[in-house]
């Protein structure tokens, strides 16, 4: 009776939250639409270029999934061939793009491609396509991958059942049979997760189509957004921004809800548990050293010359010089870590902690709670947020909170909880799900508590996974500039003041700066964190060696 | 059944974990909850840059210890978006607003956010700069960018001449209300007309949102011309980055920044002291020393060339006809 | 047919896992229609051993052939998908996304038969061991010796060149064994393929290989036909994967074709068995005892401690001045406990020397 009661209080606290962080502001933002709402909408149906930048957004969200799904899932299954040399490095340079900053992510793709960029300054030739529909979905693609990567990779991790692959082989499938018809089937759910959330995020891009797509013409629905905002001291047009963004939200939700029906259907698993083990030594197709150079030239062309621009951009004296030795400086660094700079990043640094402990936290609680009706009404509640711009969802939260917790941390971290909670929910409850029932009741059996359980069976098991998401929010929070910008107050500042201001000003050396800092800080906190990654396999390994793949078996 | 009363288990430890969190969770936010000041308070919502505002609230401070200041600072977007959720809940929180165009400072106007104000010199500040709620107190110059060595347009109409065929950057007036001030002027010039931006984009015009974007595509060599502010341009020109600050007759588009006090009814007794500083000498001079021109002459700030002329918007007329011309612009510019 | 390449061959084959080694210098010869159970504890090799014949791990050393043809080397490994093998999971691996059906279908379809014709052929495999009905249900739906038997029918559907199956009724009740071990028996006689069935079960073992292979530690230490196995360990380990017995100290000779002297301190006495390098001078040696060797009454004296009535026959343990003797008797119980008992033994087993060092404890429960 105790526990039913435990489930249902902790259901209740999940929904109480939700409803809080996601639902509230929405309503609150739907009534700012007036009586008169259907007026507003018909005005913002028939507005000039309402239907391209509908168009460009959908055509966004499907292109970029349809490309970073398959590209990054892909780069996940070929880097666990033992093959493949430098692995490390290589996964090292995938995830590269998620560490730089969106807001500088335009500005370091046209100084590395673009006209008068570095390409062309060497090559002698530049990618014209940049700015223009292409340019934005390759720049989003390549923003979306190394998310794909992680997901596809943990739940790799996670769900690797060697046994199963290897069976494929056994029956005769070749490498790339055995992932189509046995890996792939078995990650279906995560797929599914990596499709939802790289398609909202497109949706959601603000950045990138504004440097990018604004010199070709190309809106979508967050740039009109924006516009309308920009303008929005005029009534009219901020109800127009709203209705838009509201907008967002039901043309998210047909593309969630279909994918969530159709996609997700739970996997029955029988529990054939077999412990993680080399996959197999099976090596067809080219040969590991070409897998890698291929992978590295991706590398180079998406991750290293972009992040080198930035770099020289940081150093540089001013924008337009040559990045040469005589040029270099670090005035730029003094400028971005001035003493509020540092309190800012200080407090970004607390808050996306904070969104990231609590978001896989909440992410796990739900997922394991909810695996029916419930869990995915909530999978599909929470990820309205994450559709909508930011600057909307804030001024929802401020009609919702102001009066009473304005002026604190605790409402940016409110609004980093709606924004990114679907975030670590769609990570987490691909992995969740495939925890064996059977291990837990083991446990609960040989004498463990609900914490030990925790602690002893399902961490372990879910470590890749939590890094995952705690990573992405924790990234995502830290780079989050609109929401943040809105919601600050005097005392509370965080980054994305600075940020704002120094792009303000057209300070592209400043920003550089901040984004190197801010992308060698999470270097730097990653080192701690692979190392204990790596120290908890050793332990693992030890206590269970590493050819028990095989004979571990021997032993049932 | 089984399955059911594992996951109940499993369910209330995750609700004592979440319990928990959130308990940590609020500690931080109850510690920075508390920091109120008792001395007297000033709220002032402001997009003017950092450095710029910051040096006028130190100033101001001086001149007025004990203040305790409390600033919103943002882009005119955010801004908007702040003032919006304000008023759909409970009304205005700033006592002083300070805004980068007169567009957006005549909305807060129209929604009845300004009270009626005007500083001790509205006399020395320009008449086309000042409305009865609103007075300006820095003025941006909407001027032209090129590359270092590069030929430099006499008039803006050159841009349209085949010699500068080819990338020319224009910020767009949906985005920033310095490019709609530009829009503005030259929808009622003589011999320009919406026609103009016609024949900019015939001639190789690509819009970017913000004249920073424009500037920045300058210095890096995307653009070969560029629309931008004149402040900016001189600030990256000063640190060396190649580029040349062209005037072009008739003259930079001045958009003024305006400020003025609120309407919220416990307004702080301050507001209006702090406007008027602002417009003041003294806060005109710490404004031009921070790289802004300030609205009364001769007080110093970016240079401005000698024989550079100065275009003015017929701002009122502007305010009622901007949806128009946006709607004509959106039609050119898609 | 001679002349005729053996099915699978392992030359020497070495395989490690990181640093450990997990099978040393195996060398085995399955003939066409075969059976060779390979019989170890837990973590012998056995897995290893069946998952490098089948090109899952790759040799440190030594060479794998199928059918003539070498498919793996130290330098060269084909992948699993092209050689010629259908093994059967020790724990099953079945694919939780696809129905029975579609899991016997898979090895046809790889093999580019169409899906009309792989669907076919799949239901006669499913119709053949009895689950038919089952067909389109996926592994969730179905019971342990359910899915057994579909991981048996998916390395049926591949008609290999051999078949390995990897301890394929540890999860299966006595009965369902048999079956099982039937339905391999049936299969195998009409293909002709040979087989590899890895098993710690002695009895399984005996009863179903043509010849057993041992496994200790990596080791192959001996490979014959299962009474050869039972009756001539070359250890006390290899022994004890046979079945129970009793190891007594005692001095022994050859004493002419198959025959063996043994002293117990009580005078020689000459039974069947012998011993490896054993000659014509006496010894003092580790002599093996089966328990189904002990015979009473004998000229040994001892007393009855354990009485075990096992249906068939029944377990006693006798404790005797050498230590005590396991002792296995036909029929139901005669010998009360705590009453005198003479014992005597019809066949013996000299253990060789180095095989000798371990002190085996005399295990009374004989292997289940």
């Amino acid at each position: 009776m105790r526990e039913r009661a435990g489930s249902t209080a902790a259901a209740v606290a999940l929904t109480v939250l939700a409803v809080a962080v996601v639902v509230v502001p929405l309503v609150e933002l739907g009534r700012v639409v007036p009586a008169g709402g259907s007026a507003a909408l018909t005005r913002v149906l028939h507005s000039p270029g309402f239907g391209s930048a509908a168009a460009h957004s959908g055509e966004l969200a499907v292109l970029v999934p349809a490309v970073a799904v398959p590209v990054g899932t892909g780069l996940a299954l070929v880097l666990r061939r033992p093959d493949v040399p430098c692995r490390g490095l290589l996964r090292l340079l995938i995830v590269l793009p998620l560490l730089v900053p969106q807001f500088v992510l335009g500005y370091s793709w046209s100084q590395a491609y673009g006209r008068g960029g570095f390409s062309q300054q060497l090559l002698g030739a530049h990618w014209a396509g940049l700015n223009g529909a292409v340019g934005v979905v390759v720049v989003l693609v390549v923003d979306a991958v190394p998310l794909c990567f992680l997901i596809s990779s943990a739940a790799l991790a996670v769900r690797a059942q060697p046994q199963l692959e290897q069976a494929a082989r056994v029956s005769g499938a070749g490498w790339w049979a055995c992932t189509r018809t046995v890996t792939l089937p078995m990650l279906r759910p995560v797929l599914a997760a990596e499709v939802v959330i790289t398609a909202v995020a497109a949706l959601e891009s603000f950045a990138v189509p504004q440097v990018l797509g604004t010199p070709a013409g190309y809106q979508t629905m967050t740039t009109r957004v924006y516009a309308d905002l920009a303008l929005g001291s005029d009534p009219a047009l901020f109800t127009d921004a709203v209705v838009l963004s509201l907008a967002l939200v039901v043309l998210v939700a047909l593309v969630v809800l279909p994918s969530d029906v159709l996609l997700a259907p739970r996997l029955r698993t029988a529990p054939a548990p077999s412990p993680a083990g080399p996959a197999g030594p099976s090596r067809r197709g080219p040969p590991g050293m070409l897998v890698a150079c291929v992978i590295g030239a991706y590398c180079v062309v998406v991750a290293l010359v972009p992040t080198a621009a930035i770099v020289l951009a940081a150093v540089t004296r001013a924008v337009g010089r040559a990045p040469t030795p005589s040029n270099w400086t670090l005035d730029n660094f003094r400028a971005a870590l001035d003493a509020p700079t540092r309190a800012a990043i200080g407090h970004s640094l607390e808050l996306a902690a904070l969104a990231a402990l609590i978001l896989t936290v909440l992410g796990v609680s739900a997922a394991a709670l909810g695996r029916r009706g419930w869990g995915r009404l909530l999978g599909t509640v929470v990820i309205a947020p994450f559709a909508i711009p930011g600057s909307a969802l804030a001024v929802g939260l401020l009609i919702a909170y102001d009066r009473r917790i304005g002026g604190t941390l605790a409402l940016i971290l409110l609004a980093y909880l709606a924004k990114f909670w679907a975030l670590a929910h769609r990570t987490l409850s691909g992995a969740v799900d495939r925890v064996p029932p059977d291990e837990s009741r083991a446990a609960h059996t040989s004498g463990a508590g609900p914490l030990a359980t925790a602690r002893t069976i399902w961490l372990p098991a879910l470590t890749p996974a939590l890094v995952g998401a705690g990573l992405l929010v924790f990234v995502s929070a830290l780079h989050e500039v609109t929401m943040s910008s809105l919601l600050y107050s005097t005392g509370n500042e965080t980054l994305a003041v600075a940020v704002l201001n120094s792009q303000e000003l057209g300070e592209v050396p400043t920003t550089a700066a901040l984004s190197v800092v801010l992308t060698a800080m999470l270097l730097v906190a990653a080192v701690p964190a692979w190392l204990a990654m790596v120290l908890a396999r050793r332990r693992r390994a030890a206590s269970q060696p590493v050819w028990s793949a095989v004979e571990v078996a021997d032993a049932r | 059944m089984q399955t059911a009363t594992h996951h109940v288990r499993r369910s209330r430890r995750w609700c004592r974990a979440v319990l928990a969190t959130l308990l940590i969770a609020s500690v931080p936010a109850c510690a920075t909850s508390s920091t109120s000041a008792a001395s007297p308070a000033l709220t002032l919502y402001t997009c003017a840059s950092a450095n710029v505002e910051q040096a006028v609230v130190t100033a101001f401070r001086a001149t007025h210890p004990g203040t305790a200041v409390k600033v919103f600072r943002a882009p005119t977007g955010q801004l908007n978006a702040r003032v919006s959720a304000d008023t759909r809940s409970g009304g205005i929180r700033a006592d002083v607003i300070w805004a980068c165009d007169p567009l957006t400072m005549h909305g807060y106007d129209e929604q009845g956010l300004l009270a009626s104000w005007q500083p001790p010199n509205a006399a020395a500040i320009p008449a086309a700069y000042r409305t009865p709620h609103f007075a300006g107190v820095d003025v941006l110059y909407v001027v032209v960018v090129v590359r270092s060595g590069q030929p430099a347009p006499a008039t803006w109409m050159d841009l349209t001449a085949s010699r500068f065929h080819g990338p020319i950057a224009i910020p767009s007036p949906t985005f920033a209300a310095s490019a709609l001030g530009l829009m503005g002027y030259f929808a009622s010039a003589p011999n320009y007309g919406m026609n103009y931006y016609r024949s900019l984009k015939r001639n190789g015009a690509v819009q970017v949102d913000t004249p920073a974007d424009a500037l920045t595509g300058v210095e890096q060599g995307t653009y070969a011309v560029g629309v931008t502010l004149a402040n900016a341009a001189y600030a990256d020109q000063k640190k060396g980055s190649p580029i040349q600050v062209v005037w072009p007759r008739p003259g930079g588009v001045a958009v003024y920044a305006p400020i003025g006090i609120t309407t919220k009814p416990h307004r702080s007794t301050l507001a209006a002291s702090f406007a008027s500083f602002v417009a003041s000498t003294t806060g005109q001079r710490v404004l031009a020393r921070n790289g802004t021109y300030p609205v009364l002459p001769r007080l110093g700030g970016p240079p401005i060339p000698a024989g550079a002329r100065v275009a003015v918007p017929d701002w009122p007329s502007l305010f009622s006809q901007y949806k128009r011309l946006l709607a004509e612009y959106s039609s050119i510019y898609g | 047919m001679p002349g005729e390449p053996p099915a699978v061959e392992c030359r020497e084959l070495s395989v490690n896992y990181g640093r450990t080694p997990a099978l040393e210098a195996v060398t085995l010869t399955v003939a066409r229609g075969e059976l060779v159970a390979v019989l170890g504890a837990s973590g012998s090799g056995k897995s290893t051993l069946l998952h490098a014949i089948a090109g899952l791990v790759p040799p440190a050393r030594g060479e794998v052939w199928l059918s003539g043809r070498c498919v793996a080397t130290r330098q060269r490994c084909d992948p699993a998908e092209r050689r010629d093998i259908g093994l059967v999971f020790q724990n099953i691996a079945l694919w939780p996304h696809l129905t029975a059906l579609d899991t016997v279908a898979y090895p046809l379809r790889r093999a580019r038969h169409s899906r009309r014709d792989s669907n076919a052929q799949a239901q006669q495999l499913l119709e053949r061991l009895g689950i038919g009905h089952l067909a389109d249900r996926r592994p969730g739906e179905l019971s342990g010796g359910q899915q057994q038997r579909v991981g048996l029918a998916r390395a049926l559907a591949r008609s290999p060149v051999a078949f390995l199956l990897d301890e394929p009724t540890a999860h299966l009740d006595t009965h369902l064994r048999a079956a099982f071990q039937a339905s391999v028996r049936d299969r195998r006689a009409e293909t002709g393929a040979a087989a590899l069935y890895a098993t710690h079960d002695a009895s399984e073992a005996l009863a179903l290989a043509d010849r057993v292979a041992v496994l200790v530690d990596g080791r192959m230490v001996q490979v014959g036909v299962p009474e050869l196995v039972y009756a001539e360990p070359v250890s006390a380990a290899a022994a004890e994967l046979t079945g129970a017995f009793t190891v007594v100290t005692a001095t022994v000779a050859a004493a002419g074709p198959a025959q063996v002297s043994v002293d117990l301190g009580s005078g020689p006495m000459i039974v069947a068995g012998g011993g490896l390098r054993l000659g014509p001078d006496p010894v003092v040696a580790r002599v093996l005892l089966r328990p189904d060797w002990v015979v009473v009454p004998g000229e040994v004296p001892g007393r009855v401690v354990v009485s075990a009535f096992r249906g068939a026959h029944t377990d006693y343990q006798f404790e005797t001045d050498i230590g005590a003797v396991h002792a296995q008797l036909p029929g139901p119980p005669r010998l009360a406990v705590g009453a005198p008992v003479t014992w005597g033994f019809a066949r013996a087993w000299v253990l060789p020397v180095e095989a000798a060092r371990r002190a085996e404890p005399i295990r009374l429960t004989p292997a289940r």
